[in-house]
Order: structure tokens, then sequence, then C-alpha cells
């Protein structure tokens, strides 16, 4: 039986985020209808961005510390390290800030080049985009609310855990129920949010018992709201976090790449890491897809 | 919450009200021609605005926007986020005000029409001068409460990438966690927009009530 199905009964928030789930699948549907039926030709190449003289990328606005809005300018890692790429491009780049489940339909459709957000890089994903030399790691982890009965990843049997819909961490979430339920019992349910900032709230609320996302995010949570809330354990294997291009844009893929792994080479992308996500990740491999 | 979170939300404040005036100027009026085809029962084009409503009003205005937004680029239309956002609000709004209109038509009684085309007015004279004061004015609060509807069907533009108040709320809540004190802020701009808008609308009953 799946457990992440009605959330209409754990609270006002979250029946509103399943009812707009609905839609944003129905209007992918729709989109989708659309991208087979038009002509998908509209991710551009190279020679393409050349003579019209910019990139088109999208970026989330609400995902501390990768990427959020601080005095109305978009900052955090990807945004300081776009800042780096744009140096050495050649072309301006033009950046649409917005909500996460524009992203990658964005990207689908080619209404933008490339999503510079952090997209997990699942094999799921895979099929559909191909993914630039990875920027960080991620695994996905749990947090509770500070002094909560959850010691270990086992003792979330029977809670109630949130995570964002459409997410690689809701697949883990996922994932990591089945593994439970083979054990014995599995969650009580999993609930899916639009945006993580409303999953922190209703865990603050105990309106659900936990919230899964990667590492790096709760680690930024816990460092804002050490009184409120704190990380669990790992409930996921650790993924890739890159940015993302349609399946087959690679003449786009192979321009950023080049920038990136010079970056990594002359050390600044590390110094990013280590000032937004407080480690750094210096064995990742040049090429995921 | 620092003073620019609020200055972002007051500007927020400003892309809601340019949103929905823009859609609710261009709605009301389109909404009106609608009623009127199917009103004059215009052949073939009074199914199309039938149609037209049917769709409209089953259709969520997030799904409406993704798709203006992300699939017509496939055929070749590519729009910025705000004139898709105003077309997606407009073509929604504009099928509830037909509605409107054309209860506030079909409750308009015909013999004064017929006693207008008995003394010779002309047709444009007849709607100018008979049909729509009266419409306007049994329509009006069905149109403000549609109005009012539109303002909070805003923040569905915030997945296109708008920054309106709901957004901008939200933006402030990812960076501090604390996302209660913004929605505060958030709500009191919402009543401030809302009640200048009841309140126009008592001004203007009042003043057709004054003309008798």
């Amino acid at each position: 039986m799946a457990v992440h199905q009605d959330t209409r009964n754990a609270s006002p928030a979250t029946a509103v985020s399943a009812r707009s789930r609905q839609r944003i699948r129905v209007s992918l549907a729709l989109a989708l209808a659309a991208l087979t039926c038009g002509q998908a030709a509209w991710a551009a190449s190279a020679d393409e961005i050349k003579s019209r003289g910019y990139l088109s990328v999208a970026t989330e606005d609400d995902y501390t510390p990768f990427e959020f809005m601080k005095d109305g300018v978009a900052t955090g890692y990807d945004n300081e390290l776009l800042a780096l790429v744009r140096k050495q491009l050649g072309v301006t780049v033009k950046q649409q800030v917005m909500p996460w489940s524009g992203i990658l339909p964005g990207v689908t459709t080619g209404k933008f080049d490339m999503a510079v957000s952090a997209v997990l890089a699942t094999d799921e994903r895979k099929k559909t985009f191909d993914f630039l030399s990875p920027t960080s790691e991620a695994v996905t982890f749990y947090a509770t609310k500070k002094g909560a009965p959850i010691k270990a990843a086992a003792d979330l049997a029977g809670k109630v855990v949130g995570a964002e819909t459409g997410s690689a961490m809701l697949t883990d979430l996922k994932n990591f129920n089945e593994e439970l339920k083979k054990k014995g019992a599995g969650l009580k349910q999993i609930v899916e949010y639009q945006g993580y900032p409303e999953a922190y709230q209703d865990l603050a609320l105990g309106r659900i018992d936990a919230v899964a996302n990667t590492q790096i995010s709760l680690m930024s949570l816990v460092k804002t709201r050490p009184d409120a809330f704190t990380v669990g354990q790992a409930i996921g294997k650790p993924v890739f976090i890159a940015w993302a291009v349609k399946k087959g844009n690679t003449d786009v893929a192979r321009m950023v790449d080049a920038i990136l792994l010079e970056l990594r080479k002359n050390g600044q992308l590390y110094e990013l890491q280590q000032k937004w996500l407080g480690v750094t990740y210096k064995d990742m491999p040049q090429s995921i897809n | 919450m620092t003073a620019y979170d609020y200055y972002s939300i007051v500007q927020g404040a400003l892309a809601t009200i340019l949103l929905s005036v823009a859609s609710i100027v261009l709605g009301v009026p389109l909404g009106l021609g609608l009623a009127l085809i199917r009103w004059a029962r215009v052949p073939f084009f009074g199914r199309v605005v039938v149609a037209y409503v049917s769709v409209m009003r089953a259709c969520p205005m997030v799904t409406l926007l993704l798709l203006i937004y992300f699939a017509l680029p496939q055929f070749g239309l590519s729009l910025d986020p705000t004139p898709a956002a105003i077309l997606a609000l407009t073509a929604g709004t504009a099928a509830y005000n037909c509605e409107v209109w054309r209860a506030a038509l079909l409750n308009f009684p015909r013999d004064q029409y017929d006693a207008a085309l008995s003394v010779g007015m002309s047709r444009s004279l007849r709607f100018r001068r008979i049909v729509f004061p009266q419409i306007l004015k049994a329509g009006l609060p069905g149109l403000v409460n549609e109005m009012t509807l539109q303002i909070k069907a805003t923040p569905a533009v915030a997945v296109i990438g708008i920054v309106e108040i709901t957004r901008a709320a939200l933006r402030i809540g990812a960076r501090t966690y604390e996302p209660l004190p913004p929605f505060v802020v958030a709500l009191v701009l919402y009543s401030l927009i809302v009640l200048v808008l009841v309140k126009l609308q008592r001004r203007i009953e009042r003043r057709e009530a004054a003309k008798g």
C-alpha cells in the first residue's frame, strides 16, 4: 500500500500543496503533449548561443544554502559559482529566479538552456537530462525537532516524514520506507511539500515527525535555528549534485563544463564549497552522465 | 526580518497590484464582450464562448500559466513572465466575468429593450443608454467579488518566477527558517488591497443610489 497518499489529513498547508501538486502534474502532462507535437529544437546550440549573445539559465529562490535571496540579490553556493562562470563564458547569462517546480520543466521544454540549481543527478533524471561535472555531493538525511525521541533512522518506523514533491530526497525517502517495511513496520505517512520552508514549519509545529533533505541543507537549517531542530542520520546513498541541461544539449554542457573544471583546478570551486557548504568534495568525477 | 525584507514584500505588493489591475481592466470588458456574444445568440461564436468559459473554469491558474509559459515556446511564441502572467490571469478572469455579466443580462427586463426599440433608438444607443447602466448596477457586486478572488489568484504566478506578496514572504521564510512573521505582513497587505477595492465598490453603489 502506498503511504504517501492523501496528505489532506495532515494539515491545511499540506492539503494545499497536495492540490497544487496535482495541478502541476496535469500541466506537465500537457506540456509534454505539446512537446511531442511541436518541434523541440528550441534548445540552442553553442553557435546559436554565441550569435544571440546570451545563455538562459534558471535558479531557485528558496533552497538555502545553494541558492536563496538576500536583500533582493540571488546568492548562495550556485549563484557565486555562476558569477565565476560568467566571467569566462564570453556571452551574457540571462538568469531567471523561480520556484523549483518551474525549473526542470523549463529546461525540458527549452525555455531555459540550463538549470543552475542543486539538481540531484539521479538515474531517473539522467534519462531526461545531461548533467555537467558535479558541483557537490548529497546524502539524504532526516532532521527532527530538538529533543524528539527519534535517535536512529530505524526509529522513523510509524512516524510521519516530509519531503519536497518531485525531489530526489522524496525518492530516497520512499526507498527507505520500503527497506523499513522489509524489516517490519514502515513509515506512518510521507507528506509531500511544494518547498522545504513549509516542511520545516510543519516540523516545528509538530504536524510531522521528521523532514528528509540533503545533509548540507539540514546542517544549514540547524545552524540557523539550533534551538529548534537537530540533524539525524543518513537514509539514502550519496548522489552527485550538478547543473543540468536538456538531454542531448551537449554543446551548452561542454561550454560551461570547461569553465567548471578550470575552477576545480585553480581551487576556487572548493573555496566556495567550504564557504557555503562547510565541506569540500575534492574527489568528484569529471562526468556523471 | 530586516528592513529590506519588509521592503521586498511591499515590492511584491506592487507586483500583485499591477497584475490584478491589468487583468481586471482587460478582463472585465472582455467578459462583457463574451457575455454579449452569448446574449445576442451570435451563431457559431456563441458556441465558442460556451466552450471557452467551460475550459477556463475547469483549468487551474497554475496549469494555465505553465502552459502559456512553457508550452507556447514549442510553437515559437516565447513570452516573458509578466506578459505571460497577465495573459493567463486575464483569460481566466474574463471567463468568470462573462458569467457575471450574463447573469445581469438574463435578468434585464426585455420589455425595456422593446420600448427602446419602439422609439427608434439605434442598437448602440439602446445598449449605452438602456442596457449597460442597468447591467452594470446589477453586475457590480459579482464583478467586485471576482476582483477580490482575482487578487488572491495572483500567487499562482510565482510558478513562472514572478515575485508577488506570497512569494516574497516565502523567500524570507526560506532564508530565516521562520516563515510566520513574513506571512503576517503579507496578510496585512492583502487585506489593505481588498479593503481599497471594497471601499471603491461602496462608493460607486452609493453614487448610483443617489442618482436613483
